[in-house]
């Protein structure tokens, strides 16, 4: 018997607005209103701002870590764009752009990376989950949260995001799997950025494209320039109607590069080439989008200044917020984790305050104290 | 906040962590000058963490008043980096000018101290708190207290759950005891102090008796922050005449951590060295013959390896390692024995593993193969840790006795001299022998000199009796 081919598959990649800036008005033209196009790049721009002022307040002290976003800020932007606003964004922790597109004020994220919980107290109405720090776990998160609105027959999907070595985790597939077998509308969104902090995606990804590992569990899948906007609104708004019509889930691989450290705890100088980020530095998203709204005598100079000067005033104005708010309650420590605190829960929120940190006096004293009946379920 | 608070009245900057978890930070180059106007973000000096260099930034406008530290400094992470001129007051190119806010805070550390573990004893308390004032320590490695604000409008200390636990043990009313710890924090400590004696506790349980823990005694406390104190105790440095400098190199790198390390051990272990030769004119026989047999050269010191490795095997106490936190010998079974290997940056020691279950030919190779990486600085972290016992082969370089200072945690070292031809005795004839000179230095807290004479002498039977040792 001849030997057959058993599957045949190719995987698209998508570019529309090239680090040159030259556009492909077949597949671009008419993606994004000029005036939308307008205030994507403002907000790309505030973002950025944001990020270098974030990293600056880390290294005085002011805030305890930083991811800077810096180069990636078209990925989570364009999908925040692309999607309905009352789809879920799931983030990881380098979507600050996507974020504050969909609404959620800026001083959040400052907020979140002070240390402050009250950072994650996300509006319900934004649909946003909180930042995500360990790798991985947000997946699955997203998965359920699509699953839900499938299981109430709401037409919301889920749209979460992760780095290529998320994609190494075996929440990571357990998600891919779950979404793939049951139906579930959720756009697994990853961004390419080839480091893991300091491992090279070629060592922990032996595939051409991260996108094949969608292939294996059944998925449709496409790979985009992530620095490219246009790009990015055209992958998403194919995966979200794929979603929407057939309540299948997609996997986008956007190809994008962090410009910065991984964290203020890193320095990326000890492992990346300073060529590889100058190369990449001439691909920055920011960089064409103004070179194509200019070509298009739709941004200048003065409007430039006058966008500077902006983002200025609301970072100042957004840290000034959340260098003032008030020092949390000690019983926050306790309140936010479930609707109606369990007994025990209770118990120590209430020693902490008349005794040590939350310590059972039982533990302290010696003595003896009833503990409420638990309430059976 | 990453720990530190800066002040309100924007007088001082404190040097925040910089990455997470960082404790001290190089200062490599300043970016202001005293006098100089600085904006909110803008760069004032060049650090090097353990993990990267970093720019830090002032994190408000102002005037530099001073610069506390120069460059080369450690400086700790909670000490004053910088002090901001007062508004509105000229200053002069000169750091007098300042009016010094409290001086608990002041300056940096110029740095004579060991590796900052300071952080191994946080359930007791933060050890910056702990050494702060009370032991003697110069004010500029504490913190700054900030007990008056936590702990003394209420009767109630703050502390640990640990270090309440060690307080139950204790007997001591932690509501008594006025913590040094951060935030007024009641530490293990303080604790320590009140049960010795060393303060009076008051009996009263009145919120305005609140007792201030005094200076321990070293030695009966059980605490790697103590130990780590006082090697960190800063000396009055004299001033170093700087006439006829043709070079002056920085003190730091690999250098420094060799120097971080030598510095640990003689100031913690107890050294006694005992000496004593070896003939080994019948073993050179059997070297000769094994080199030929291998057909490579071949050294003594693989054959003294393996005569230490069957000496610590009898006598199993001079292969430990001291675990001084806990108080805690622990003997080891394996023996990975460490090389001190001459390299162009310094000394290293890299660690032979299971050394126990070579030959001489795996021996030679092995330790040939550690020194090689080591030269080309390609060594892996873990053949760098993990010692039971090192060895240094001080006599292919010259010299006869030395006083080897162990690789502390260690308990004991030994150094190879270099073997000469000599005149010997024997049943009241001469002969001419090969003596191959032998330096045992050990910890004398864990090993007694009858002992380490024993040893040395265990491992002489070994090295005199080649067919013993080669058996």
């Amino acid at each position: 018997m001849p030997i057959k081919s058993a599957f045949t598959t190719t995987i698209d990649h998508v570019s529309i607005l090239d680090a040159n800036a030259n556009f492909d008005e077949k597949l671009g033209s008419g993606l994004i209103p000029d005036a939308d196009l307008v205030r994507l790049y403002e907000h790309m721009c505030v973002c950025r701002h944001l990020d270098e002022v974030a990293f600056k307040l880390q290294r005085s002290g002011r805030m305890g870590t930083f991811p800077q976003n810096m180069g990636q800020e078209a990925t989570s932007m364009g999908a925040a764009y692309a999607l309905d606003k009352t789809d879920w964004l799931v983030p990881c922790y380098r979507e600050n752009a996507g974020l504050f597109w969909r609404g959620l004020p800026m001083e959040m994220i400052l907020l979140h990376w002070m240390g402050d919980e009250r950072g994650n107290a996300i509006p319900r109405e934004l649909y946003c989950m909180p930042l995500a720090i360990p790798i991985g776990t947000q997946m699955l998160h997203a998965t359920g949260l699509a699953w839900a609105a499938k299981y109430r027959g709401e037409k919301r999907l889920a749209c979460t995001f992760f780095g290529d070595g998320a994609t190494s985790e075996g929440d990571f597939h357990e998600a891919m799997n779950f979404a793939a077998n049951l139906d579930i509308p959720v756009i697994f969104f990853c961004q390419n950025n080839f480091w893991a902090i300091s491992v090279p995606g070629k060592i922990q990804c032996s595939a051409p494209t991260v996108a094949q590992r969608a292939v294996a569990y059944g998925m449709d899948t496409i790979q985009c320039d992530g620095n490219d906007i246009f790009s990015v609104v055209y992958c998403v708004r194919k995966a979200a109607a794929l979603a929407r019509e057939k309540g299948r889930p997609f996997f986008i691989e956007a190809v994008t590069y962090r410009l910065g450290d991984h964290t203020t705890a890193d320095d990326a100088r000890r492992y990346r080439d300073q060529a590889e980020v100058d190369a990449w530095k001439t691909r920055d998203p920011i960089i064409r989008i103004r070179k194509f709204l200019t070509t298009r005598g739709l941004w200048d100079d003065t409007k430039e200044a006058a966008l500077a000067g902006r983002a200025e005033r609301d970072v100042a104005a957004a840290v000034e917020r959340a260098e003032s708010i008030a020092p949390p309650s000690r019983d926050d420590f306790f309140n936010n984790m479930f609707a109606t605190i369990p007994p025990d829960l209770a118990l120590q929120r209430d020693t902490m305050q008349t005794h040590g940190i939350g310590q059972d006096p039982s533990q302290i004293d010696g003595a003896v104290i009833e503990l409420p009946a638990k309430t059976s379920h | 906040m990453a720990g530190v608070k800066q002040p309100d009245d924007k007088s001082h900057f404190i040097l925040p962590d910089l990455g997470e978890g960082v404790h001290e930070a190089e200062l490599i180059k300043w970016r202001v000058q005293v006098g100089d106007s600085v904006k909110e973000h803008q760069t004032m000096a060049e650090m090097e963490t353990d993990k990267a260099l970093v720019e830090v930034p002032s994190p408000w406008t102002g005037v530099i008043g001073e610069l506390c530290g120069k460059a080369g400094d450690t400086i700790l992470v909670g000490s004053v980096l910088v002090r901001y001129a007062a508004k509105g007051a000229t200053v002069a190119a000169t750091t007098k000018t300042v009016s010094a806010p409290a001086k608990q805070n002041t300056a940096p550390v110029t740095v004579a101290k060991t590796e900052t573990k300071t952080d191994a004893n946080e359930d007791a308390g933060t050890v910056v708190g702990n050494v702060s004032g009370s032991l003697g320590v110069p004010s500029q490695f504490s913190r700054q207290p900030e007990h008056e604000s936590a702990s003394s409008s209420t009767n109630r200390s703050l502390a640990t759950p640990a270090v309440r636990r060690i307080a139950k043990e204790l007997g001591v009313n932690i509501q008594q005891v006025r913590g040094t710890g951060r935030g007024g924090r009641v530490t293990a400590s303080d604790l320590q102090a009140v049960s010795q004696g060393a303060v009076d506790v008051a009996r009263e349980t009145t919120a305005s008796r609140v007792v201030m823990a005094q200076p321990i005694n070293r030695a009966t406390v059980n605490d790697n922050a103590v130990t780590t104190t006082s090697t960190a105790v800063s000396v009055a440095y004299p001033n170093v005449n700087r006439e006829g400098v043709k070079e002056c190199i920085p003190f730091r790198g690999i250098r420094r951590k060799i120097a971080q390390a030598l510095d640990l051990s003689v100031k913690t272990a107890v050294h006694f060295t005992v000496v004593d030769s070896a003939d080994v004119t019948k073993l050179d026989r059997k070297r000769k013959e094994y080199a030929a047999a291998l057909g490579t050269k071949l050294s003594m010191l693989p054959f003294v390896m393996l005569a230490v490795c069957k000496a610590l095997r009898k006598h199993p106490t001079l292969n430990a390692n001291v675990d001084d936190a806990n108080e805690e010998i622990l003997i080891k079974d394996p023996i990975h024995l460490g090389c001190a290997v001459d390299t162009d940056h310094g000394l290293m020691v890299p660690v032979l593993r299971n050394a126990h279950q070579k030959n001489v030919g795996e021996l030679a190779s092995l330790v040939k193969e550690l020194a090689e990486s080591c030269k080309n600085r390609s060594v892996a972290r873990e053949n760098l840790v993990g010692g039971t016992f090192t060895m240094s082969n001080v006599g292919s370089y010259g010299g006869t006795f030395a006083t080897p200072i162990i690789n502390y945690p260690e308990v004991a070292i030994l150094a190879v001299g270099r073997a000469k031809e000599q005149v010997l005795t024997k049943d009241g004839a001469f002969y001419a022998g090969l003596v191959l000179p032998l330096s045992l230095s050990c910890d004398h807290r864990i090993v007694d000199g009858a002992e380490g004479a024993r040893f040395l002498n265990t491992v002489l039977g070994f090295l005199e009796n080649p067919d013993k040792l080669l058996a």
